[in-house]
């Protein structure tokens, strides 16, 4: 029972950047970015690629940080510089990911035997190789919260959230509306391709259909965490968009325990996320339609 | 800086595909330091003037220079550098998911690109700043000193024109537009940011363009009033000049398509004050 709420709290911990992505494109530039679901499996696909090929893990992490935060940069790039709606630029973004994520694997399943060396020097507070992967992600997770905190403390911060806030005030206070939406979507994608990227060295292997419905789950975590803390200040909501992670993936494991089947996971996902939009609703004006209010 | 305005043109399309001509030809010149009322009926072209030289609006032809720069060739948030603007809605002026002293930070940072490297070495609001807009907020008589970290969402609108104006003049822009930025207030938060407004343009010495419906406004504050009509200036007065109007004589230009007075025929308008 012990290894399925801490294999929860693990799993949260590897989503919680998909979670910080997605917060910060929905909530801070307040961008509905659709390429989560395409970079989610290119970082999946292309740590594993590597790091099957021998490149070191932490090498291999940061190659699908990069190309997260390309395949951002040209959701980014169409939207801002072609004026393509910005549900469109997702989702052609991401079509278009699902072919070069497979051209980059090579096939559409890559199994990842060994346990990366560097997890396995960590302490396992007893509980084994969960343990010592708690350790690992909570040491990562911490320092991308720190990250992203310190980000969105400075100028470049406040200008990305400005830019969310009131765009024609942003612009007139000289904030390039392009190069911030570019580098806000880019940044995001990055993060949630390292959580792609974590995902796949936690559960050993990266397939190229990884990434499918990562949208609906980041935004899942987002709203749970949000209803849960009721952030006031930017460190704040970033600690609660990973509680949201972790605790999102222990209501799915729980699911899973109450008999669910593992066929049902998207299902269940999908179906969490409408009683966490409800209970955002019931305790958040503003987080869901307002329209859904009316008798 | 002074602004000069030379041959601009400006249309858009009607539904229907046929195409409105505005602004044909049009020249303006103020001076630098001025300051001007625009005034006249809906759809005279007061709005989009100021658009068109914030840059929310590209010309079809014509320059606007501010001083020697060519403000056509730069892009809206380029000109913003120059350029303060307080828009009439007060949820437009300011950012109302942040608090008052980020609003702040981010006029005062106006003349810096923050999405370069710059931007990511300055950590914002730190204590000193806080201190710094406290005073600034207290010197300005603004009531809002104590208020700094409160989202400006939760302030009342006169609350946020106020912070919207304060914003626009900080840094000392060159050229301060103001689109109606009392007309969604009530007479006492209008009184309030009217009299700011007046107290501010004096204090830095900003070339101004300020457009009203107020007559009132029209014939109390300001060096110059000019009138608009379908995109042509068909008014121009002095301060001077200004007194021997009343707001009847004035209402009575409203929707006159013919010269008012000769002053308007020249594109630099009376002589500064």
């Amino acid at each position: 029972m012990l290894s399925l709420w801490l294999g929860a709290y693990d799993q949260g911990l590897a989503y919680a950047g998909l979670a910080l992505g997605t917060y910060l494109t929905l909530r801070v530039l307040n961008f509905p970015d659709l390429t989560v679901d395409g970079s989610f499996a290119l970082g999946g696909g292309a740590a594993a690629m590597l790091i099957s090929e021998g490149v070191p893990v932490p090498l291999s992490l940061a190659m699908a940080v990069f190309f997260g935060f390309l395949a951002g940069m040209v959701t980014g790039l169409i939207h801002t510089r072609l004026g393509v709606n910005e549900l469109f630029a997702g989702i052609l973004t991401t079509t278009g990911l699902y072919s070069i994520t497979l051209r980059l694997m090579g096939r559409s399943n890559i199994p990842l035997t060994d346990t990366p060396a560097g997890i396995l020097h960590l302490p396992d507070l007893g509980m084994g190789l969960d343990g010592r992967w708690a350790v690992g992600f909570s040491l990562v997770v911490f320092g991308l919260v720190l990250l992203s905190a310190l980000l969105l403390a400075t100028d470049f911060g406040l200008a990305l959230r400005a830019l969310g806030n009131n765009p024609t005030m942003a612009r007139a206070n000289g904030i390039n509306q392009r190069r911030g939406l570019t580098l806000g979507i880019a940044a995001a994608n990055g993060l949630v391709a390292l959580s792609g990227a974590l995902v796949a060295t936690y559960q050993g292997f990266a397939d190229v259909t990884m990434g499918i419905g990562s949208l609906i789950l980041g935004l899942g975590m987002v709203i749970v965490g949000e209803s849960v803390l009721r952030p006031k200040s930017i460190p704040w909501a970033l600690g609660a968009v990973v509680l949201g992670a972790v605790l999102f993936r222990a209501l799915i494991a729980m699911a899973l325990q109450l008999g669910l089947e593992p066929v049902d996971l998207k299902l269940t996902t999908a179906l969490l996320l409408l009683v966490a939009l409800a209970f955002g609703r019931l305790r958040l004006p503003g987080v869901s339609d307002p329209g859904g209010t009316h008798r | 800086m002074s602004l000069l305005v030379e041959q601009l043109a400006w249309g858009h399309p009607l539904p229907g595909g046929d195409w409105q001509q505005l602004f044909r030809d049009f020249s303006f010149h103020c001076p630098q330091g001025q300051f001007v009322v625009v005034i006249g009926s809906n759809g005279s072209g007061k709005s989009t003037l100021l658009n068109l030289v914030a840059g929310t609006l590209k010309a079809g032809a014509g320059s606007i220079h501010l001083g020697d720069r060519a403000l056509e060739r730069r892009r809206d948030h380029a000109r913003a550098r120059w350029i303060g603007r307080v828009m009439q809605n007060p949820l437009e002026g300011s950012c109302p998911g942040l608090t008052v002293a980020e609003n702040l930070r981010l006029a005062e940072r106006r003349h810096r690109p923050a999405l370069g490297w710059g931007g990511l070495v300055g950590l914002h609001p730190n204590g000193v700043d806080r201190r710094r807009y406290r005073t600034l907020l207290e010197d300005l008589g603004v009531p809002l000193a104590h208020r700094l970290d409160e989202p400006v969402g939760q302030l009342s609108g006169g609350q946020r024109q106020t912070l919207s104006l304060v914003m626009a003049t900080l840094g000392s822009p060159e050229l301060l537009l103001l689109d109606e930025h009392t007309a969604a207030l009530d007479p006492r938060a209008e009184a309030s940011v009217i009299a700011l407004t007046e107290r501010l343009v004096r204090q830095l010495g900003t070339t101004t363009l300020m457009v009203t419906h107020s007559l009132d406004q029209a014939l109390t504050y300001g060096d110059r009033l000019v009138m608009l009509h379908e995109g042509r200036l068909i008014g121009d007065w002095t301060a001077a000049e200004r007194e021997a109007l009343s707001p009847e004589a004035l209402r009575g230009f409203y929707g006159t398509a013919t010269m008012v007075n000769p002053a308007a025929q020249s594109s630099d308008g009376p002589a500064s004050p």
